[in-house]
C-alpha cells in the first residue's frame, strides 16, 4: 500500500466509522463504488489524487480532497440509498399491481400470494399504501391486502411501543369516499387505541354513504333519552334529524313512529319516493309459464275506456287503485283477482320537478316488465320471484313534467305444494343513489 | 349382526363416497363427517358431560355462526361472521389438543344477505378440507381455499360479484363437497341458482349447471358411488330431487315430490339414497343410477310422518332417524319407510343429529344432548348431557372426541385419556 493511498483513506476517518483497519479491503470497497460512478471517479482524479496504487497525493490538498470526498461519498450514499427506496417503492407497487389482477374465475390467485407474502413483509410505513390499495371495487384483492395490513399491524402491536399511524387511520376512517369496509376495519382496530374515537366520529355522520345507519341508530338512541327525560323538544329535533337522513326503509319507519309519537307526521311514501296511484287490468289468460312473452293491448296502446277479453272469458277493464301500504306495495292478488297463470298491467304517471337521472326500484312476484315514455327500461324473467324491496333497479331518466309508467306482471301456475298460496304483487319507487325520494308526484287524474 | 353389517356398509361407504385414504381416519373432515352421512366408525366416546363434566376445553367464538366443527388430525377449524351485516368472515384453527388458536383468517365477505336472527349467520355453510386445504364458503358469496397447516390463503372466489349476490331468506347454508380435483357447489336461491364445480387447486370452473327452476334451499349436495370409480351428485331442490354428473355436470336423472324449499342433506346406505325434505313434506328412499325423470320407476319407497324443515336425517343399520324441528324424533324402517317408533324430544332442533359407536347423539337448540342406543327397534335412551348454552350447529365427532359449537363456544368433550 502506498502512502499517498493511506493519507487519502485516513482523512476519511473523521467523517465515518473506523476505517484505520483493513484499510486494504476498505481500498478495494472504495474502488468498487467509485468505479460504479464515473463522475466521482474523474473528480478525484483531476485533484491528483487515485484510490489505491495511483500517483502520490500532495499532503496540503489533503483537508480538500477530504471535503470533497464527504460531498461525493454523501452522494453515493444518498443515490444508493435513493435507488435502493425506489427499487423497494417500485418493487411494492409491482407487488400491489399484481394483486390488483386477480379476477374472476380465481384468476392471478398464485402470482397475488407471492405478492401478498412480500407486502406482509413490509413495516408499518407501508400501512397507509396498503389501505389505500384496499381502497378497490375488486373483493377478492381487497382480501389479499387485507391479508398483509393486518399480518403488520399484529407484528408491531406485539411490540413493546407500537408506531401504528394512528391519526393516519383517523383520517381516512373519516373520509366518506374511502370504501366502508376499510373505515370499519380502521375504528374496529382504532377501538383498541383510542376508545372515545368511534362514538365521537359516528354521531357526526348522518350523511355519510357508509355510517348513516349508525348514526340515525344513535341519534333515535339520544331522541329516546331525551324523550325519558322529558325533553320533547328536543327529541323532536333528534327524531327529525334522523329520519331527514334516513334511507333505510326500517330506520325511516322507526324515525316517523317516534316522530308520530311526539305529534309529528311525515310522509314515508314521498320521502322513499314509492308510486302508489295507479290504473290496474287483468287478469289476461296466460296458461303455464307463457306469460312473459305474450304481449296484450296495454303494450300498444293504453285506453282507460276499452273493454278486453280477460282469463275465462272474463270481461275487464282498467280501475283505478291506490295503495294504502305503507311502502307502497300492491297485493294484485286482491287488487285484480287471486288467479294463477295471468297477466296484468300497472299503469301510472308522475311529475319530475327536473330533468333527471334516478334509479328506477322495484319487486314483483313473479317476474315484470317496466316502459317509461313508452320504452322499455327494466325485465325480469324468474318465476317463483318473492316481492322484496328494491329487489331490481335500473337507471332511467324522467323528464321534466309528467312520465308515463306501464308495468306488466306475471302469475305463474299454482305450486305444487297447494299449502303454499300464490303471491301476485308489485312495488315500485324512484329515488337517488342513496334511495331518498327525487320529488316525484303524482300525476294522475 | 345388524351391527356388524352397519360398520361393514359404513367401512365400504368411507372407501368409496369421499375417496377419503387412510389420513382420514378419526377425522371430520366437512358436513356430515367422513362418510357423508353423520356417521362415524369413531370409538370410545365419552357418555355423558356438562358444561364442566368431562369438557377437555372449551375454547371462546368470535361473532356468530353455525357452520360445524371440521376436524383434520391434530387441528380444529371453525368459520364464523360478525360486524356490520355479518360481512366480516373468520375462518379460525384451533388446536385439538388444548384449544389453542393456531391461526385466525378475517377476511371480508362481498355482499352479505338476509339471516335468522339467531339460527344462521354468514357462516351456516361448513368447511370442508382435503388435509391440505380448508375450502370455506360463506352466505356473503365468497369462497376460500386456505392452507390448513398456516391459515394462508391460496385462493378466493367471489361468486357473488360473478354470479349475483346470493339472496336468501335465512342466508345460505350449502356446504361444499370434494372430490376427486374439484370443489362441488349448491347455490340454490330466490336469484339465478346453480350448480358449480371449481378445480380446487386454483378455484378455476370446471363446469357450471344453471338451474331456474330451483328457488332457495339450503341443502348440500351428496355424492353417491355407483361402482367403477363412478359417481352421480345428488342435490336436493324445489319440487325436485336431481343427479349429474359429477365430472362433467351432465344431469342424469330427476324424482320429483320434494318441498319447495329443502335444507337437510340426503344421504347414502344400502343401496339407496334417502332424501327429505319438510315440514310435513316427503320422505323418499330413491335407486340411484336411473335417467330421465324416474320417479316412477326408482322411487322404493315414500313416507310423510316426521319430515324435519332444518335438521338432516340419519341412517344407522336397519333404522333412519329424523328429528323434526319441534324436537319430534321418528325412526322408520330403513328398507320399507314403515314407522318404527315416534318420540317426543326434548326441546327444538336446529342441529343435525350424528352417530358413533352404537350412539346417535340429538343435541337441541338449549345445549341439551339426548343420546339414544342407535340400530335399535325400540327407543332406548342412555344419557341427557347439557352444556346449556345455544346450540344450533351439528357437532362433529373425531378423535375419540365430541365437538359441540354453541352461540359462544366451541366445546371439546371427552375424557383426558379416551377410552378405546
Amino acid at each position: 500500500m502506498s502512502a499517498s493511498s493511506f493519507a487519502c483513506a485516513s482523512g476519511l476517518n473523521s467523517w465515518g466509522p473506523d476505517l484505520s483497519s483493513s484499510q486494504t479491503s476498505r481500498h478495494k470497497n472504495l474502488r468498487f463504488v467509485l468505479v460504479s460512478y464515473h463522475a466521482p471517479s474523474l473528480f478525484l482524479q483531476m485533484h491528483g489524487c487515485t484510490i489505491g496504487a495511483g500517483p502520490p497525493i500532495y499532503v496540503d490538498e489533503v483537508y480538500a480532497v477530504k471535503r470533497v470526498l464527504a460531498i461525493v461519498l454523501s452522494a453515493i450514499v444518498f443515490a444508493s440509498s435513493a435507488s435502493i427506496s425506489s427499487a423497494a417503492s417500485n418493487s411494492v407497487e409491482d407487488d400491489i399491481k399484481t394483486v390488483l389482477a386477480v379476477g374472476p374465475g380465481g384468476a392471478g390467485s398464485a402470482d397475488a400470494r407471492i405478492a401478498r407474502d412480500r407486502l406482509a413483509e413490509g413495516g408499518v410505513k407501508q400501512l397507509p399504501r396498503l389501505l389505500a390499495a384496499m381502497d378497490t371495487d375488486n373483493p377478492v384483492a381487497a382480501n389479499w391486502f387485507r391479508t398483509a395490513f393486518e399480518q403488520i399491524v399484529r407484528r408491531e402491536e406485539a411490540r413493546p411501543q407500537p408506531q401504528l399511524p394512528i391519526s393516519y387511520f383517523k383520517s381516512f376512517a373519516r373520509d366518506p369516499k374511502r370504501q366502508g369496509k376499510v373505515r370499519r376495519l380502521l375504528l374496529d382496530l382504532l377501538d383498541q387505541h383510542d376508545p372515545d374515537f368511534r362514538s365521537k366520529l359516528i354521531l357526526t355522520l348522518l350523511n355519510d354513504p357508509e355510517f348513516r345507519g349508525d348514526a340515525i341508530t344513535e341519534t333515535l338512541k339520544r331522541g329516546d333519552a331525551a324523550r325519558k327525560q322529558g325533553d320533547d323538544k328536543q327529541a323532536t329535533l333528534l327524531f327529525r334529524a334522523a329520519f331527514g337522513s334516513a334511507r333505510d326503509s326500517s330506520q325511516v319507519i322507526a324515525a316517523a313512529g317516534k316522530l308520530k309519537a311526539v305529534g309529528e307526521e311525515v310522509d314515508i311514501i314521498s320521502h322513499m319516493g314509492f308510486v302508489i296511484d295507479w290504473h290496474l287490468l287483468g287478469p289476461f289468460d296466460a296458461p303455464g309459464k307463457t306469460g312473459f312473452e305474450l304481449s296484450f293491448p296495454p303494450e300498444k296502446s293504453i285506453d282507460f275506456t276499452a273493454v278486453y277479453d280477460g282469463k275465462a272469458n272474463a270481461n275487464i277493464r282498467w280501475k283505478r287503485y291506490q295503495t294504502a301500504d305503507r311502502l307502497g306495495q300492491v297485493n294484485l292478488a286482491t287488487a285484480i283477482a287471486p288467479v294463477k297463470e295471468a297477466v296484468g298491467y300497472a299503469y301510472s304517471e308522475v311529475n319530475s320537478p327536473r330533468d333527471q337521472q334516478v334509479e328506477l326500484r322495484c319487486g314483483a312476484d313473479d317476474n315484470i316488465t317496466i316502459w317509461l315514455n313508452g320504452k322499455k327500461v327494466f325485465s325480469r324473467l324468474q318465476w317463483l320471484n318473492g316481492i322484496r324491496l328494491d329487489r331490481f333497479s335500473a337507471r332511467v331518466t324522467l323528464k321534466k313534467g309528467r312520465n308515463t309508467l306501464l308495468l306488466k306482471i306475471c302469475q305463474g301456475p299454482q305450486h305444487k305444494n297447494p299449502a303454499v298460496p300464490n303471491n301476485w304483487s308489485m312495488q315500485l319507487r324512484f329515488c337517488n343513489a342513496a334511495g331518498a325520494g327525487v320529488g316525484i308526484t303524482n300525476a294522475l287524474k | 349382526m345388524r351391527k356388524s353389517r352397519t360398520v361393514a356398509l359404513a367401512v365400504i361407504a368411507a372407501a368409496f363416497c369421499l375417496t377419503i385414504d387412510d389420513a382420514t381416519a378419526g377425522n371430520w373432515p366437512g358436513w356430515r363427517g367422513p362418510l357423508g352421512t353423520g356417521v362415524t366408525v369413531e370409538t370410545g366416546i365419552v357418555g355423558t358431560w356438562s358444561g364442566d363434566d368431562n369438557v377437555l376445553w372449551k375454547s371462546p367464538l368470535p361473532g356468530m355462526g353455525i357452520s360445524n366443527p371440521i376436524v383434520w388430525n391434530g387441528r380444529v377449524v371453525v368459520t364464523a361472521s360478525d360486524g356490520y351485516r355479518l360481512s366480516n368472515l373468520h375462518i379460525i384453527c384451533l388446536s385439538l389438543k388444548d384449544g389453542r388458536k393456531l391461526w385466525h383468517q378475517r377476511l371480508w365477505g362481498t355482499r352479505p344477505t338476509r339471516h335468522h336472527g339467531s339460527k344462521s349467520s354468514m357462516a351456516s355453510p361448513a368447511p370442508v378440507t382435503d388435509g391440505r386445504h380448508v375450502f370455506a364458503f360463506f352466505g356473503t358469496g365468497d369462497l376460500f381455499c386456505i392452507e390448513l397447516r398456516s391459515g394462508d390463503l391460496v385462493w378466493q372466489r367471489s361468486l357473488a360479484a360473478e354470479y349475483g349476490a346470493i339472496e336468501n331468506r335465512f342466508a345460505a347454508s350449502s356446504s361444499p363437497l370434494l372430490h376427486r380435483d374439484k370443489l362441488l357447489l349448491q347455490c340454490d336461491h330466490y336469484g339465478d341458482s346453480y350448480l358449480l364445480a371449481l378445480d380446487k387447486a386454483t378455484g378455476k370452473n370446471a363446469w357450471k349447471v344453471e338451474r331456474p327452476e330451483r328457488w332457495l334451499s339450503w341443502a348440500s349436495p351428496l355424492l353417491v358411488p355407483l361402482g367403477d370409480e363412478k359417481f352421480e351428485l345428488v342435490v336436493s331442490g324445489s319440487h325436485q330431487l336431481e343427479a349429474f354428473d359429477p365430472d362433467t355436470g351432465k344431469k342424469l336423472w330427476t324424482v320429483d315430490g320434494m318441498s319447495r324449499e329443502c335444507i337437510p342433506t340426503p344421504l347414502y346406505a344400502h343401496g339407496l339414497i334417502y332424501a327429505v325434505s319438510g315440514p310435513k313434506g316427503p320422505t323418499l328412499a330413491i335407486k340411484p343410477g336411473g335417467r330421465g325423470n324416474v320417479t316412477e320407476s326408482h322411487v322404493v319407497w315414500r313416507n310423510t310422518r316426521g319430515a324435519p324443515f332444518v335438521p338432516s336425517a340419519i341412517l344407522v343399520g336397519d333404522f333412519y332417524y329424523l328429528i323434526d324441528d319441534q324436537g319430534i324424533g321418528t325412526c322408520l324402517n330403513a328398507h320399507t319407510g314403515e314407522r318404527v317408533w315416534q318420540k317426543r324430544f326434548a326441546g327444538k332442533y336446529t342441529a343435525s343429529p350424528i352417530a358413533a359407536d352404537g350412539r346417535i347423539y340429538f343435541v337441541n337448540e338449549a345445549g341439551l344432548t339426548t343420546v339414544i342406543q342407535a340400530d335399535a327397534s325400540n327407543y332406548v335412551e342412555l344419557a341427557r348431557n347439557d352444556v346449556a348454552e345455544a346450540v344450533f350447529a351439528s357437532p362433529s365427532i373425531a378423535q375419540r372426541r365430541l365437538f359441540i359449537r354453541t352461540s359462544r363456544h366451541l366445546f371439546c368433550i371427552g375424557t383426558a385419556k379416551p377410552k378405546r
